[in-house]
Protein backbone atom coordinates (compact mmCIF):
# COMPACT_ATOMS: atom_id res chain seq x y z
CA UNK A 1 0.00 0.00 0.00
CA UNK A 2 1.51 3.40 -0.98
CA UNK A 3 -0.02 5.43 1.24
CA UNK A 4 2.08 8.37 0.14
CA UNK A 5 0.46 8.17 -3.62
CA UNK A 6 -3.14 7.60 -1.87
CA UNK A 7 -2.34 11.13 -0.03
CA UNK A 8 -1.45 12.82 -2.89
CA UNK A 9 -4.06 12.07 -5.09
CA UNK A 10 -6.66 13.29 -3.15
CA UNK A 11 -6.16 16.64 -4.01
CA UNK A 12 -6.01 15.52 -7.83
CA UNK A 13 -9.16 13.67 -7.39
CA UNK A 14 -11.41 16.20 -5.23
CA UNK A 15 -10.75 18.12 -8.34
CA UNK A 16 -12.94 16.15 -10.35
CA UNK A 17 -16.05 16.82 -7.48
CA UNK A 18 -17.23 20.31 -9.28
CA UNK A 19 -18.22 18.12 -12.65
CA UNK A 20 -19.57 15.26 -10.44
CA UNK A 21 -21.12 17.66 -8.54
CA UNK A 22 -23.19 19.39 -11.81
CA UNK A 23 -23.89 16.04 -13.55
CA UNK A 24 -25.95 14.70 -10.42
CA UNK A 25 -27.51 18.42 -9.59
CA UNK A 26 -28.52 18.95 -13.45
CA UNK A 27 -29.52 15.49 -14.03
CA UNK A 28 -31.51 15.65 -10.78
CA UNK A 29 -33.06 19.21 -11.92
CA UNK A 30 -34.19 17.88 -15.41
CA UNK A 31 -35.05 14.12 -14.35
CA UNK A 32 -37.60 15.70 -11.37
CA UNK A 33 -38.89 17.85 -14.34
CA UNK A 34 -39.43 14.76 -16.56
CA UNK A 35 -40.86 12.83 -13.78
CA UNK A 36 -43.13 14.99 -12.81
CA UNK A 37 -44.76 15.30 -16.41
CA UNK A 38 -44.10 11.43 -17.37
CA UNK A 39 -45.97 10.62 -13.83
CA UNK A 40 -49.01 12.77 -14.25
CA UNK A 41 -48.97 11.61 -17.71
CA UNK A 42 -49.38 8.20 -17.00
CA UNK A 43 -51.99 9.42 -14.12
CA UNK A 44 -53.99 11.60 -15.96
CA UNK A 45 -53.71 11.60 -19.41
CA UNK A 46 -55.18 9.62 -22.25
CA UNK A 47 -54.66 5.95 -23.02
CA UNK A 48 -51.73 7.43 -25.64
CA UNK A 49 -49.54 8.78 -23.32
CA UNK A 50 -49.80 6.05 -20.90
CA UNK A 51 -49.26 3.83 -23.08
CA UNK A 52 -46.18 6.10 -24.26
CA UNK A 53 -44.63 6.75 -20.53
CA UNK A 54 -44.69 3.65 -19.74
CA UNK A 55 -42.78 2.37 -22.81
CA UNK A 56 -40.50 5.03 -21.60
CA UNK A 57 -40.24 3.96 -18.20
CA UNK A 58 -39.38 0.49 -19.73
CA UNK A 59 -37.03 1.15 -21.78
CA UNK A 60 -34.62 3.27 -19.33
CA UNK A 61 -35.57 1.21 -16.07
CA UNK A 62 -34.89 -1.87 -18.29
CA UNK A 63 -31.26 -0.89 -20.04
CA UNK A 64 -28.38 -0.34 -18.22
CA UNK A 65 -27.19 3.17 -17.59
CA UNK A 66 -23.92 2.90 -19.55
CA UNK A 67 -25.87 1.33 -22.56
CA UNK A 68 -27.71 4.64 -22.79
CA UNK A 69 -24.77 6.93 -22.38
CA UNK A 70 -22.75 5.02 -25.19
CA UNK A 71 -25.91 5.24 -27.58
CA UNK A 72 -26.62 8.86 -26.94
CA UNK A 73 -22.99 9.76 -26.96
CA UNK A 74 -22.05 7.68 -29.93
CA UNK A 75 -25.24 6.89 -31.73
CA UNK A 76 -26.37 10.14 -32.05
CA UNK A 77 -23.36 11.96 -33.97
CA UNK A 78 -24.97 8.94 -36.18
CA UNK A 79 -27.83 11.06 -37.92
CA UNK A 80 -27.48 13.47 -40.39
CA UNK A 81 -30.60 15.40 -38.43
CA UNK A 82 -29.35 15.83 -35.11
CA UNK A 83 -26.05 16.80 -36.69
CA UNK A 84 -27.60 19.75 -38.67
CA UNK A 85 -30.21 20.77 -35.97
CA UNK A 86 -29.30 23.36 -32.59
CA UNK A 87 -28.61 20.26 -30.56
CA UNK A 88 -25.71 19.14 -31.71
CA UNK A 89 -23.89 22.00 -30.22
CA UNK A 90 -25.12 19.96 -26.77
CA UNK A 91 -24.67 16.83 -28.05
CA UNK A 92 -21.40 17.04 -29.33
CA UNK A 93 -20.21 17.41 -26.02
CA UNK A 94 -19.84 14.29 -23.94
CA UNK A 95 -20.74 16.72 -20.56
CA UNK A 96 -24.22 17.14 -22.16
CA UNK A 97 -24.90 13.45 -23.49
CA UNK A 98 -24.22 12.37 -20.03
CA UNK A 99 -26.30 14.96 -18.42
CA UNK A 100 -29.39 13.68 -21.34
CA UNK A 101 -28.79 10.10 -20.06
CA UNK A 102 -28.45 10.51 -16.63
CA UNK A 103 -31.71 12.72 -16.72
CA UNK A 104 -33.90 10.29 -19.06
CA UNK A 105 -32.60 7.46 -16.72
CA UNK A 106 -33.50 9.22 -13.67
CA UNK A 107 -36.40 10.43 -14.94
CA UNK A 108 -37.86 7.12 -15.66
CA UNK A 109 -37.04 5.77 -12.26
CA UNK A 110 -38.13 8.93 -10.31
CA UNK A 111 -41.52 9.22 -12.64
CA UNK A 112 -42.52 6.17 -10.90
CA UNK A 113 -41.76 6.56 -7.24
CA UNK A 114 -43.95 9.97 -7.61
CA UNK A 115 -46.55 8.17 -9.44
CA UNK A 116 -46.74 5.65 -6.24
CA UNK A 117 -46.51 8.35 -4.19
CA UNK A 118 -49.61 10.16 -5.65
CA UNK A 119 -51.54 6.90 -5.56
CA UNK A 120 -50.86 6.86 -2.00
CA UNK A 121 -52.73 9.77 -0.95
CA UNK A 122 -55.83 8.69 1.10
CA UNK A 123 -59.19 8.63 -1.00
CA UNK A 124 -60.76 10.24 1.75
CA UNK A 125 -58.00 13.47 2.00
CA UNK A 126 -59.08 13.78 -1.77
CA UNK A 127 -62.83 13.45 -1.30
CA UNK A 128 -63.14 15.86 1.63
CA UNK A 129 -61.27 18.40 -0.78
CA UNK A 130 -63.78 17.68 -3.58
CA UNK A 131 -66.32 18.13 -1.12
CA UNK A 132 -65.34 21.43 -0.09
CA UNK A 133 -65.62 22.30 -3.97
CA UNK A 134 -61.38 22.26 -4.92
CA UNK A 135 -61.38 22.33 -8.69
CA UNK A 136 -59.08 19.27 -10.01
CA UNK A 137 -55.83 21.70 -10.08
CA UNK A 138 -56.37 23.28 -6.73
CA UNK A 139 -56.69 19.89 -5.41
CA UNK A 140 -53.66 18.22 -6.85
CA UNK A 141 -51.49 21.54 -5.82
CA UNK A 142 -52.67 21.69 -2.24
CA UNK A 143 -53.25 18.22 -1.15
CA UNK A 144 -52.13 15.82 -3.33
CA UNK A 145 -48.76 16.99 -4.36
CA UNK A 146 -48.07 18.39 -0.47
CA UNK A 147 -48.71 14.84 0.76
CA UNK A 148 -47.02 12.82 -2.27
CA UNK A 149 -43.56 15.00 -2.30
CA UNK A 150 -43.46 13.90 1.90
CA UNK A 151 -44.31 10.39 0.71
CA UNK A 152 -41.40 9.91 -1.75
CA UNK A 153 -38.97 11.14 0.25
CA UNK A 154 -37.85 8.55 1.45
CA UNK A 155 -37.42 6.74 -1.83
CA UNK A 156 -36.29 9.62 -3.53
CA UNK A 157 -33.64 9.75 -1.41
CA UNK A 158 -32.18 6.34 -2.79
CA UNK A 159 -32.40 7.78 -5.85
CA UNK A 160 -30.39 10.79 -5.17
CA UNK A 161 -27.52 8.06 -3.90
CA UNK A 162 -27.72 5.94 -6.79
CA UNK A 163 -27.42 9.25 -8.97
CA UNK A 164 -24.28 10.09 -7.32
CA UNK A 165 -22.69 6.54 -8.16
CA UNK A 166 -24.52 6.24 -11.36
CA UNK A 167 -22.89 9.63 -12.26
CA UNK A 168 -19.10 7.49 -11.87
CA UNK A 169 -20.05 5.72 -15.73
CA UNK A 170 -19.57 9.76 -17.41
CA UNK A 171 -15.70 8.95 -17.46
CA UNK A 172 -15.98 6.58 -20.14
CA UNK A 173 -17.07 8.85 -22.57
CA UNK A 174 -14.07 11.31 -21.36
CA UNK A 175 -15.45 12.95 -19.21
CA UNK A 176 -13.29 13.77 -15.90
CA UNK A 177 -14.86 13.58 -12.59
CA UNK A 178 -14.17 11.85 -9.59
CA UNK A 179 -13.64 8.57 -11.52
CA UNK A 180 -12.49 9.88 -14.69
CA UNK A 181 -9.72 11.80 -13.31
CA UNK A 182 -8.90 8.38 -10.73
CA UNK A 183 -8.68 5.92 -14.05
CA UNK A 184 -6.12 9.06 -15.62
CA UNK A 185 -4.42 8.73 -12.18
CA UNK A 186 -3.98 4.45 -12.13
CA UNK A 187 -2.94 4.88 -15.71
CA UNK A 188 0.40 6.55 -14.83
CA UNK A 189 0.91 5.23 -11.33
CA UNK A 190 -1.20 1.59 -11.95
CA UNK A 191 -1.67 2.21 -8.33
CA UNK A 192 -5.32 0.83 -8.80
CA UNK A 193 -6.14 -0.27 -5.50
CA UNK A 194 -4.88 3.00 -3.64
CA UNK A 195 -6.50 5.45 -6.02
CA UNK A 196 -9.97 3.88 -6.04
CA UNK A 197 -10.01 3.54 -2.28
CA UNK A 198 -9.44 7.74 -2.43
CA UNK A 199 -12.20 7.96 -5.34
CA UNK A 200 -14.78 5.60 -3.19
CA UNK A 201 -14.63 7.17 0.20
CA UNK A 202 -14.97 10.88 -1.82
CA UNK A 203 -18.24 9.15 -3.48
CA UNK A 204 -19.11 7.78 -0.05
CA UNK A 205 -18.39 11.49 1.60
CA UNK A 206 -20.59 12.87 -1.27
CA UNK A 207 -23.37 10.11 -0.18
CA UNK A 208 -23.66 10.67 3.49
CA UNK A 209 -23.61 14.68 3.28
CA UNK A 210 -26.93 13.69 0.57
CA UNK A 211 -28.42 11.34 2.57
CA UNK A 212 -27.95 13.92 5.23
CA UNK A 213 -29.68 16.74 3.71
CA UNK A 214 -32.56 14.57 2.36
CA UNK A 215 -33.32 13.21 6.17
CA UNK A 216 -32.89 16.91 6.87
CA UNK A 217 -35.79 17.64 4.21
CA UNK A 218 -38.15 15.01 5.52
CA UNK A 219 -37.49 16.02 8.90
CA UNK A 220 -38.19 19.56 7.63
CA UNK A 221 -41.31 18.90 5.70
CA UNK A 222 -42.94 16.44 7.97
CA UNK A 223 -43.61 18.33 11.81
CA UNK A 224 -47.43 16.31 11.63
CA UNK A 225 -45.30 12.75 11.93
CA UNK A 226 -42.95 14.38 14.24
CA UNK A 227 -45.68 15.27 16.41
CA UNK A 228 -47.22 12.08 17.16
CA UNK A 229 -46.98 10.31 20.58
CA UNK B 1 -85.77 16.28 25.99
CA UNK B 2 -85.39 18.64 22.98
CA UNK B 3 -87.74 17.88 20.06
CA UNK B 4 -86.85 19.59 16.28
CA UNK B 5 -90.12 21.08 15.13
CA UNK B 6 -91.73 19.48 12.66
CA UNK B 7 -90.75 20.06 8.70
CA UNK B 8 -91.92 23.99 7.69
CA UNK B 9 -93.47 22.87 4.18
CA UNK B 10 -93.34 26.29 2.79
CA UNK B 11 -89.84 26.94 3.63
CA UNK B 12 -87.60 27.04 0.64
CA UNK B 13 -86.53 23.24 -0.98
CA UNK B 14 -82.60 23.29 -0.03
CA UNK B 15 -81.93 19.98 -1.70
CA UNK B 16 -84.03 17.64 -3.80
CA UNK B 17 -83.27 14.28 -4.80
CA UNK B 18 -85.53 12.84 -7.32
CA UNK B 19 -85.75 9.24 -8.63
CA UNK B 20 -82.06 8.48 -7.85
CA UNK B 21 -81.30 5.40 -9.02
CA UNK B 22 -76.98 4.06 -8.41
CA UNK B 23 -75.77 1.41 -9.19
CA UNK B 24 -71.69 -0.19 -8.93
CA UNK B 25 -71.47 -2.53 -11.41
CA UNK B 26 -74.34 -5.44 -11.24
CA UNK B 27 -75.27 -4.16 -7.74
CA UNK B 28 -78.31 -1.20 -7.72
CA UNK B 29 -77.75 0.34 -4.80
CA UNK B 30 -80.14 3.05 -4.73
CA UNK B 31 -83.52 2.26 -6.86
CA UNK B 32 -85.01 5.16 -7.31
CA UNK B 33 -85.30 7.71 -4.23
CA UNK B 34 -86.92 10.74 -4.09
CA UNK B 35 -85.93 13.27 -0.90
CA UNK B 36 -86.98 16.96 0.11
CA UNK B 37 -85.00 18.85 2.09
CA UNK B 38 -86.27 21.81 3.26
CA UNK B 39 -84.33 24.94 4.88
CA UNK B 40 -84.43 24.10 8.32
CA UNK B 41 -84.97 20.59 8.07
CA UNK B 42 -82.77 17.79 9.77
CA UNK B 43 -83.33 14.51 7.99
CA UNK B 44 -82.04 11.49 9.31
CA UNK B 45 -80.91 8.48 7.37
CA UNK B 46 -80.82 5.62 8.60
CA UNK B 47 -81.44 1.50 7.94
CA UNK B 48 -78.99 -1.50 8.03
CA UNK B 49 -76.00 -1.49 6.07
CA UNK B 50 -76.13 -1.86 2.79
CA UNK B 51 -79.50 0.19 2.71
CA UNK B 52 -78.11 3.05 0.26
CA UNK B 53 -77.78 5.78 2.83
CA UNK B 54 -74.72 6.64 2.76
CA UNK B 55 -74.80 6.28 -1.32
CA UNK B 56 -77.22 8.63 -1.41
CA UNK B 57 -75.51 11.45 0.81
CA UNK B 58 -72.91 10.72 -1.41
CA UNK B 59 -75.12 11.31 -4.59
CA UNK B 60 -76.69 14.70 -3.24
CA UNK B 61 -72.87 16.63 -4.04
CA UNK B 62 -71.88 14.87 -6.39
CA UNK B 63 -68.78 12.54 -4.60
CA UNK B 64 -71.20 9.60 -6.65
CA UNK B 65 -72.91 10.51 -9.38
CA UNK B 66 -76.26 8.87 -10.11
CA UNK B 67 -77.09 6.89 -13.15
CA UNK B 68 -80.42 8.42 -12.98
CA UNK B 69 -82.67 11.22 -11.33
CA UNK B 70 -82.11 14.54 -10.54
CA UNK B 71 -80.31 16.58 -8.09
CA UNK B 72 -81.27 20.20 -6.92
CA UNK B 73 -79.48 22.25 -5.03
CA UNK B 74 -80.81 25.38 -3.49
CA UNK B 75 -83.23 25.59 -6.96
CA UNK B 76 -80.06 24.50 -9.29
CA UNK B 77 -80.25 21.20 -10.93
CA UNK B 78 -76.93 19.38 -11.24
CA UNK B 79 -76.28 19.33 -14.63
CA UNK B 80 -75.82 15.44 -15.57
CA UNK B 81 -74.99 13.94 -19.18
CA UNK B 82 -74.11 10.58 -20.64
CA UNK B 83 -69.88 9.89 -21.24
CA UNK B 84 -68.86 7.74 -24.02
CA UNK B 85 -68.52 4.79 -21.73
CA UNK B 86 -72.25 4.77 -21.04
CA UNK B 87 -71.82 5.79 -16.89
CA UNK B 88 -73.60 9.96 -15.79
CA UNK B 89 -70.64 12.34 -15.63
CA UNK B 90 -71.42 15.90 -14.50
CA UNK B 91 -72.14 18.16 -17.61
CA UNK B 92 -69.78 21.08 -15.93
CA UNK B 93 -67.52 20.15 -12.95
CA UNK B 94 -67.27 23.93 -12.34
CA UNK B 95 -71.26 23.74 -11.42
CA UNK B 96 -70.30 20.97 -8.78
CA UNK B 97 -67.29 22.65 -7.44
CA UNK B 98 -69.21 25.52 -6.99
CA UNK B 99 -72.26 23.63 -5.61
CA UNK B 100 -70.52 21.72 -3.15
CA UNK B 101 -69.13 25.12 -1.62
CA UNK B 102 -72.26 25.19 -0.23
CA UNK B 103 -72.90 21.54 1.37
CA UNK B 104 -70.89 20.95 4.06
CA UNK B 105 -69.70 17.34 4.25
CA UNK B 106 -68.39 15.29 7.54
CA UNK B 107 -67.44 12.04 6.31
CA UNK B 108 -67.01 8.87 9.12
CA UNK B 109 -63.06 8.79 8.78
CA UNK B 110 -62.60 12.49 9.73
CA UNK B 111 -60.77 12.71 6.57
CA UNK B 112 -59.05 16.23 7.82
CA UNK B 113 -55.55 16.97 5.84
CA UNK B 114 -53.21 15.23 7.58
CA UNK B 115 -50.00 17.79 6.21
CA UNK B 116 -51.75 20.13 7.71
CA UNK B 117 -52.37 22.13 11.25
CA UNK B 118 -56.20 21.84 12.31
CA UNK B 119 -56.00 25.76 12.25
CA UNK B 120 -54.68 24.96 8.43
CA UNK B 121 -57.50 22.36 7.97
CA UNK B 122 -60.48 24.80 8.72
CA UNK B 123 -59.16 27.55 6.74
CA UNK B 124 -58.01 25.84 3.51
CA UNK B 125 -61.36 26.27 1.52
CA UNK B 126 -62.37 29.23 2.43
CA UNK B 127 -59.00 30.97 1.43
CA UNK B 128 -58.18 28.67 -1.53
CA UNK B 129 -61.35 28.24 -2.80
CA UNK B 130 -63.66 31.26 -1.61
CA UNK B 131 -60.99 33.55 -1.45
CA UNK B 132 -61.56 34.75 1.46
CA UNK B 133 -58.40 37.06 2.82
CA UNK B 134 -56.22 35.02 5.14
CA UNK B 135 -56.80 37.12 8.23
CA UNK B 136 -60.58 37.05 8.07
CA UNK B 137 -60.49 32.99 7.34
CA UNK B 138 -58.33 32.82 10.85
CA UNK B 139 -60.10 34.61 12.86
CA UNK B 140 -63.58 32.97 11.70
CA UNK B 141 -61.84 29.92 11.76
CA UNK B 142 -60.77 30.42 15.58
CA UNK B 143 -64.48 31.36 16.54
CA UNK B 144 -65.60 27.90 14.95
CA UNK B 145 -63.38 25.70 16.60
CA UNK B 146 -64.20 27.35 19.88
CA UNK B 147 -67.36 26.66 19.21
CA UNK B 148 -66.70 22.75 18.78
CA UNK B 149 -65.09 23.08 21.57
CA UNK B 150 -61.12 22.65 20.28
CA UNK B 151 -59.33 26.00 20.14
CA UNK B 152 -56.71 24.72 22.06
CA UNK B 153 -55.68 22.22 19.37
CA UNK B 154 -55.53 24.82 16.43
CA UNK B 155 -52.11 24.25 16.08
CA UNK B 156 -52.09 21.04 16.43
CA UNK B 157 -51.81 18.35 13.72
CA UNK B 158 -54.43 15.65 13.33
CA UNK B 159 -52.74 12.78 14.30
CA UNK B 160 -52.43 14.51 17.98
CA UNK B 161 -56.36 14.74 18.52
CA UNK B 162 -58.08 12.25 19.71
CA UNK B 163 -61.37 10.50 17.16
CA UNK B 164 -63.67 12.85 18.81
CA UNK B 165 -61.29 15.85 18.32
CA UNK B 166 -60.81 15.03 14.90
CA UNK B 167 -64.69 14.60 13.75
CA UNK B 168 -65.27 18.05 15.89
CA UNK B 169 -62.56 19.79 13.60
CA UNK B 170 -63.54 18.26 10.53
CA UNK B 171 -67.07 19.63 11.60
CA UNK B 172 -65.44 23.16 11.59
CA UNK B 173 -64.12 22.45 8.52
CA UNK B 174 -67.16 22.15 6.98
CA UNK B 175 -68.84 25.49 8.59
CA UNK B 176 -65.91 27.46 7.81
CA UNK B 177 -67.91 27.46 3.99
CA UNK B 178 -70.35 28.56 5.57
CA UNK B 179 -72.76 25.80 3.70
CA UNK B 180 -76.34 25.96 3.25
CA UNK B 181 -76.84 22.71 4.00
CA UNK B 182 -74.31 20.36 6.22
CA UNK B 183 -74.19 16.29 5.24
CA UNK B 184 -72.87 14.08 7.76
CA UNK B 185 -72.18 10.32 6.48
CA UNK B 186 -72.20 8.26 10.01
CA UNK B 187 -70.19 11.16 11.79
CA UNK B 188 -70.16 8.87 15.30
CA UNK B 189 -69.29 5.25 13.68
CA UNK B 190 -65.72 5.36 13.72
CA UNK B 191 -65.51 6.97 17.12
CA UNK B 192 -65.06 5.02 20.66
CA UNK B 193 -68.19 4.80 22.37
CA UNK B 194 -67.01 7.21 24.97
CA UNK B 195 -66.08 10.14 22.63
CA UNK B 196 -69.56 9.53 20.85
CA UNK B 197 -70.99 11.82 23.15
CA UNK B 198 -68.80 14.60 22.83
CA UNK B 199 -69.43 14.87 18.97
CA UNK B 200 -72.94 14.08 18.89
CA UNK B 201 -73.07 17.39 21.14
CA UNK B 202 -72.09 19.37 18.46
CA UNK B 203 -74.36 18.22 15.91
CA UNK B 204 -77.24 18.81 18.46
CA UNK B 205 -76.36 22.15 18.91
CA UNK B 206 -76.05 23.25 15.19
CA UNK B 207 -79.84 21.13 14.26
CA UNK B 208 -80.98 23.67 17.69
CA UNK B 209 -79.64 26.82 15.45
CA UNK B 210 -81.82 25.62 12.56
CA UNK B 211 -79.23 24.82 10.13
CA UNK B 212 -80.44 22.41 7.92
CA UNK B 213 -78.81 19.02 7.88
CA UNK B 214 -78.91 15.54 6.23
CA UNK B 215 -77.67 12.78 8.30
CA UNK B 216 -76.78 9.31 8.29
CA UNK B 217 -76.53 8.01 11.07
CA UNK B 218 -76.69 4.55 13.20
CA UNK B 219 -77.74 6.44 16.31
CA UNK B 220 -81.25 6.19 17.23
CA UNK B 221 -82.02 7.97 20.24
CA UNK B 222 -80.16 10.88 18.76
CA UNK B 223 -82.08 10.70 15.83
CA UNK B 224 -84.89 10.80 17.57
CA UNK B 225 -84.27 14.24 19.15
CA UNK B 226 -82.96 15.90 16.64
CA UNK B 227 -84.67 15.14 13.46
CA UNK B 228 -87.56 16.48 11.90
CA UNK B 229 -87.82 13.72 9.73
CA UNK B 230 -86.75 10.38 9.90
CA UNK B 231 -86.03 8.04 6.45
CA UNK B 232 -85.74 4.58 6.83
CA UNK B 233 -84.06 2.94 3.38
CA UNK B 234 -83.93 -0.93 2.92
CA UNK B 235 -82.36 -2.45 -0.32
CA UNK B 236 -82.21 1.07 -2.17
CA UNK B 237 -85.92 2.17 -1.89
CA UNK B 238 -87.29 4.14 0.90
CA UNK B 239 -89.56 2.14 3.36
CA UNK B 240 -90.46 4.20 5.73
CA UNK B 241 -90.42 7.94 6.37
CA UNK B 242 -91.99 10.54 8.90
CA UNK B 243 -91.35 12.41 12.18
CA UNK B 244 -89.35 10.69 14.37
CA UNK B 245 -92.00 9.88 17.01
CA UNK B 246 -93.98 7.96 14.59
CA UNK B 247 -91.22 6.10 12.71
CA UNK B 248 -89.18 5.24 15.61
CA UNK B 249 -91.52 4.78 17.78
CA UNK B 250 -94.57 3.40 15.87
CA UNK B 251 -93.67 2.12 12.46
CA UNK B 252 -95.90 1.25 10.21
CA UNK B 253 -93.38 -1.44 8.13
CA UNK B 254 -92.35 -4.63 9.73
CA UNK B 255 -88.67 -4.10 8.22
CA UNK B 256 -88.14 -0.95 10.82
CA UNK B 257 -89.58 -2.73 13.67
CA UNK B 258 -87.10 -5.28 12.88
CA UNK B 259 -84.36 -3.12 12.22
CA UNK B 260 -85.31 -1.26 15.50
CA UNK B 261 -85.45 -3.75 17.74
CA UNK B 262 -81.78 -4.66 16.76
CA UNK B 263 -80.64 -1.50 16.99
CA UNK B 264 -82.74 0.36 19.79
CA UNK B 265 -82.14 -1.80 22.43
CA UNK B 266 -81.07 0.52 25.51
CA UNK B 267 -81.64 3.75 23.78
CA UNK B 268 -84.58 6.07 23.23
Amino acid sequence: MNWELMWDSVPTLLRGVPVTLQLVGLALLFGAAVAFAVALLRLYGNRVTERLMAAYVFVFRGTPLLVQIFLIYYGMGQFELVRSSFLWVYLREPFWCAILALTLNTGAYTSEILRGAILSVPQGQIEAARACGMSRTLLFRRIVMPVAIRQMLPAYGNEVILMVKASSLASTITLLEITGIARKIIAQSFAVFEVFIVAGSIYLLLNFLASRLIRYAEWRMTPYLRARG
Amino acid sequence: MHRHPPTNPNAPEAVLVENVHKRFGPLEVLKGVSLTAREGDVITLIGSSGSGKSTLLRCINMLEVPDEGRIVIGGEAIGLKRARGGQTVPADSRQVDRIRTRLGMVFQSFNLWTHMTILENVIEAPVHVLGVPKAEAVDRARKLLDKVGILAKAESYPVQLSGGQQQRAAIARALAMQPKVMLFDEPTSALDPELVGEVLLVIRQLAEEGNTMILVTHEMGFAREVASEVVFLHQGRIEERGPPDRVLVNPESDRVRQFLSRHLSGAG
